[in-house]
Formats: C-alpha cells, structure tokens, sequence
C-alpha cells in the first residue's frame, strides 16, 4: 500500500513538472502572439489620450506623449458620439430581445409538436442560412420604407430582427427536442397546461439562451450594414459602427477624437464578455452538443 | 450540463462513421405530440413572432428580389418599366459585377482556409488542462470581435497608411525599407490586407465554435486512448479530429457563407478601391441601389439574385464534394 502511494507521487511530481515546462514553453509564445493580437487596441487606447501633432510623429509607439481628456470630451460631446452610444445600446437590447423571444417561442412548437407544415417550415427555416444578407436588403428597404419607418429607430429595430434568425432557432429546436420526453408526462400529470410546461422548461435552456444573446447582442452591436441603409436620412439615428464612418469623413484630420470614440464603444463591450465570458463558451458548448 | 443534439442538424451530416460515445445522447424526441384543443391557439401564438418577421424580412425580399429584378425602377414611383430579362443580360457582360463576383470568391476562400485551420489549433492549445491563463488568453483572442467591423477597417487604414502608420514605422525601423509603401495601392495587396484584416476580427468567434466541439468529446475516450497508450498526436488525429468532423463541415459552411457576405470591412477599408479593383458583391449592390441617383434598384436586385444563385451552387457543391470524398474514404478504408 505504501508503495503503492508512493510510486503515484513521483508520477505525480513528474508530470507537474512536466506540466511547468510545457507551460514555459507555451505562454511566453502565446503572450507574443497575444500582443500583436491585441496591438491595434493598444495603439487606439493610447492614440485616444494622444495629441493631433503627437498622433502624427508617434508612429507605432503605444506610449501617449501626453494624457489628455480633451479627445474624449470632444467625441462624446462634439462629435455626437453621446447619441450614437445612446442608439447602439437601444438597437442592440431591444433587437436581442426580439430575437431570443421569436427563436424560443418556435424552436419549442417546432421540437415538442406536430403539425401540419411543420418539416416546411423547418427546412425553409435552413435553407434561410445561406441567404446572403445583401441580396434580400433592396426589398427590406422598400418594406420599411412602405411601412413609414425609414429614418426612425423602429425601423432600425425591425429590420435588424427580421433577419437572420435561423441559427437561434435550429439552437432552440436542438435543445428542446433533447429534453426527455419524461419531463413533459410529468408536468402533464401534474395538471400543467401548454404555457405553464413551456415555464417549466424553459430555465433549463439556460446555456442555449446564453449564446443566442451574447451572439446577437455582439451582432447588433456590430451591426453596419443595416443602420447605413435605413438612416441615410437621419444621421443622428446612427449607431457607433456607422457613425464612426461619418465622424471620419466629417473630421478627416481628427484622429485622436476618433480614436477616443472607438475606445468609449469597445469597452464596455470588452466588460461585458469579460464578465460572461465562463457561461458563454460552456454554453455554446452545451448548446451545440453533439 | 444538459445534453443537448440537434438532432435535425446531424441528418445533413454522414450517419454511419460515428463512434457508439457519439451516437449515444442523440435523439429523446421520439415522441412528438399532436397539438389538441385550445392547444392549437397557442401554437399559433408561439410561432407568430418568429413567422411574422420571416415573412416579412426574409421571404417577401426573397420573392420580391425576384420580382423587382425584371423592372427597370429607381425607388421611386411606380414599378411599371417592366424590361424583362435586361437585366441579366446587363449584368453577364457587366465586367465589374464579375470583378465583384470573383474577389468576393477569393475573398471568402482564402479567409476560410486562413482563419478555420489556424483557430482550430488555437482552440485545441486554450484547451490544454495544464494550461495556465486560459481564460485570459481567449479573452484576447476574441477581442477583435466586439469592435465594430467598420472601425476595426478604419484603425487598419490608420495603421497600414505609408507616410507615418505603424507598420510602415515599424518596417523602417527595422532598416526593411526607406519609403512608405502603400498596401492600398494594389489590387492584390489590398485584398490580401482585407483577408488578413477579416481573419484578425472574425477569429475570436471560430475559435468559441471549436472549443465548443473539442469539449463535446467525452473525456472517457481519451482515457481509454491513454490507456492504450497512445500519444497526443495519436489522440489528436484519431480521436478528436474524426469526432469533431460533423460540427467541423457546419463550422467550414458557416464560415464561407459568412466571407461572402463581406461588407463594412469593404467599405471602411478598401471604398473598393484603388479604382473598382477590390469591389465585392455587397459593395456592387449597395452602390447600385443606394450609392449614387438614379437608384437602379431593379438592376441591384437582379445581381443580388444571380450572386445567391452563384453562392448556393458553389456552397452545395462544396456540401456533396465532402460527402462523396467521405464515401470514397469509407469504401478504399483510409
């Protein structure tokens, strides 16, 4: 027995160092790597508190020649960046909203029943993969526009929603149809009606739920495309991604503003993931199982 | 963890060359049920949003795509110059929508080739259990994900511009060159950076999708494996890579689909320049229905149409290449 225990702590002791070596070996490639990664960041956090002259003669040194605030101010005040924040954070909550709502309501009809139409629709729904988004926008304009919700944040809503809900739903339609069938005879034993199970088993698709808003939130976030099409009247209805391009061509020589602003819409982005980023990756994980 | 298969998705995918482990959790769903009674209010209820929007902004614009793409109209007033198939006929001799077609193809290969083989591999190092800092350095390679397409093309012309962006700074401080050069003055070099560029942002997201597969093998196969004494590279190629290969024919699908789509990075990055010379297919349509009057609304839709057309071949094509290339393995055992 002692024997025993005592072979398994030099196997032990061996592969922690083992472990300690391959991790010497490792990280300091991985830190190189991270950094150049991770540059372009760096460059434009530090141009944000950089001087115009001093942007101009600093070339890719990541050191400020001074720290000032003006950049900020003037892109948050100025430069409207206030109101483009202000639009982003709009479009992006209530769109991943829409979205989540409309994916888990039909992943769960799609999983649990059976009705007329529904291998159609599961297919269409597929199919919808694949449509390149630039093919289908002429029409969606024209929609919109008929609707009388160009230029209005509602337009931006709808139209950044309507899209490309497939890949939520198929994850919706996974997840329920692997719920075993035994939970539902219970809660029908029970007495529970068809709103009441779907409470019940809703909690359980946490980790499908997850993906589906921290995918769409970095999608509408990011979302350029349409907002350019359906604000082209309206610039102050721009979010960060487009109005951003407007700023540029606006104030050309600006950089330092530019580079304040962009700093002002990527951190608390990079706090939101850094903040989820655990339940995220497992959820994904839980989610595409199999 | 709650298992979950998405049992529908996995038809798409070759049935017989999975292991027992996998095979295992599929399919509880046996028994779906007829809707009853008051039930089928509420199923109608349930599918309404989602049938709503899609009908609205997905199947209506496909139809209407079609539809339009046989009118000469700008947008404004009634659709009534029907022209039949003009627009095609346009468009097939159009040299730049073809430019467009072709840089879009180039564009999407050369990104899927870089970007799924080099996040595999950093997905399969940030899984290491001896690995230290593995959150931290996901986090860093993910990162270029949460800022906006767009901006990221603008910090990029910033850094690559001749007279004093970084990379020149950095090449002449190394003594690699003594004049600035401009990466944007050429088609290829400026394709190469919006490819380059893409991949750098894009990254962060294949890299989740594989951690998310490699931790869907089970650990108790690696043990076995362990067991039997095989190495790393022997877990790692006959393990994890056949196991992993449904997700990875999803993964590589979605990641060329997406690459077609190429847009903001287009617009901030390149304008389609120098000249037309790196136009994409979304850059072709949003010029012609909403870059300069008269609109060509008609003419847009029809090169929207021809594009999907060009794309679901090739993508399908792609789809049954794999699966042959997968029965001729099974049939000569390699």
């Amino acid at each position: 027995m002692a024997a025993i225990t005592k072979t398994t702590g030099i196997d032990q002791a061996a592969r922690r160092s083992h472990r300690t070596r391959a991790n010497l070996i490792a990280l300091p490639i991985l830190a190189v790597i991270g950094l150049v990664w991770v540059y372009p960041f760096l460059w434009t956090i530090s141009a944000a508190f950089k001087t115009q002259a001093g942007m101009f003669t600093s070339g890719a040194s990541l050191l400020p020649d001074q720290l000032n605030f003006d950049n900020f101010v003037r892109a948050w005040v100025n430069a409207g960046f206030s109101g483009y924040f202000f639009n982003t954070v709009l479009y992006s909550v209530v769109s991943t909203l829409i979205e989540l709502v409309k994916a888990a309501l039909c992943g769960y009809v799609l999983a649990r029943y059976e009705f007329p139409g529904r291998t159609l629709l599961y297919r269409m729904i597929v199919g919808t993969l694949f449509i390149p988004v630039a093919s289908i926008i002429v029409p969606q304009f024209v929609l919109i526009e008929n609707l009388g919700l160009l230029n209005t944040r509602a337009g931006v809503i709808l139209a950044m929603s309507g899209g490309a809900g497939a890949l939520y739903v198929l994850l919706f339609v996974g997840f329920f149809s692997s719920v075993p069938s035994d939970l539902f005879e219970a809660a029908k034993l029970d007495g529970a009606g068809f709103l009441k199970t779907f409470g019940l088993i809703l909690p359980l698709a946490k980790p499908v739920i997850a993906v589906v808003v921290i995918f769409q939130f970095i999608s509408s976030w990011n979302e350029f495309n349409i907002p350019l099409v359906f604000t082209l009247g309206q610039p102050d209805l721009q979010n960060l991604a487009v109005g951003m391009l407007s700023f540029q061509g606006e104030h050309a020589t600006d950089w330092t503003g530019f580079a304040a602003g962009m700093t002002i819409s990527f951190l608390p982005m990079l706090a939101i993931f850094l903040f989820f980023q655990n339940y995220f990756t497992r959820g994904l994980a839980g989610a595409t199982k199999g | 963890m709650t298992t979950t298969a998405p049992a529908p998705r996995r038809e798409r995918v070759t049935d017989r060359d999975r292991s027992p482990a996998e095979r295992a959790p599929e399919r509880a769903d046996h028994s779906r049920e007829r809707v009853r009674g008051f039930d089928r209010v509420w199923l109608v209820v349930f599918l309404a949003p989602f049938l709503l929007l899609y009908l609205g902004f997905t199947l209506w614009p496909l139809a209407a795509t079609i539809y339009y793409s046989f009118f000469d109209w700008s947008g404004i007033g009634p659709i009534d110059n029907f022209v039949g198939a003009d627009n095609y006929g346009s468009i097939l001799v159009d040299p730049l929508f073809w430019l467009s077609v072709v840089n879009t193809l180039i564009f999407a290969l050369l990104t899927t080739v870089i970007k799924l083989p080099i996040s595999l591999l950093a997905a399969i190092v940030l899984t290491r259990k001896w690995l230290r800092g593995k959150r931290f350095f996901r986090t860093l390679f993910f990162a270029p994900l949460i800022i906006p397409v767009a901006m990221a093309g603008l910090v990029f012309t910033y850094l690559l511009n001749p007279s004093n962006g970084a990379l020149n700074a950095i090449l002449r401080d190394l003594g690699l060159v003594d004049q600035g050069f401009d990466v944007f003055a050429n088609r290829w070099s400026a394709l190469l950076v919006l490819v380059l560029v893409s991949v750098w942002q894009i990254f962060g997201q294949y890299m989740i999708y594989w951690i998310a597969a490699l931790q869907n093998v089970p650990e108790e196969v690696y043990e076995a494996a362990a067991i039997d004494g095989a190495g790393e590279w022997k877990k790692l190629t006959r393990i994890t890579l056949p196991m992993i290969r449904p997700v990875a024919v999803i993964i590589a699908l979605l990641g060329i689909v997406n690459a077609m789509h190429v847009f903001g990075l287009v617009v901030t990055l390149t304008a389609g320049g120098p000249g037309t010379s790196t136009y994409v297919v979304s850059y072709f349509i949003y010029q012609n229905a909403f870059g300069s009057v008269p609109f060509a609304y008609g003419y847009a839709s029809a090169a929207a149409l021809l594009f999907s057309v060009i794309a679901f071949v090739l993508v399908s094509a792609q789809g049954v290449a794999v699966r042959r290339a997968q029965r001729l393995r099974k049939e000569y055992g390699v």
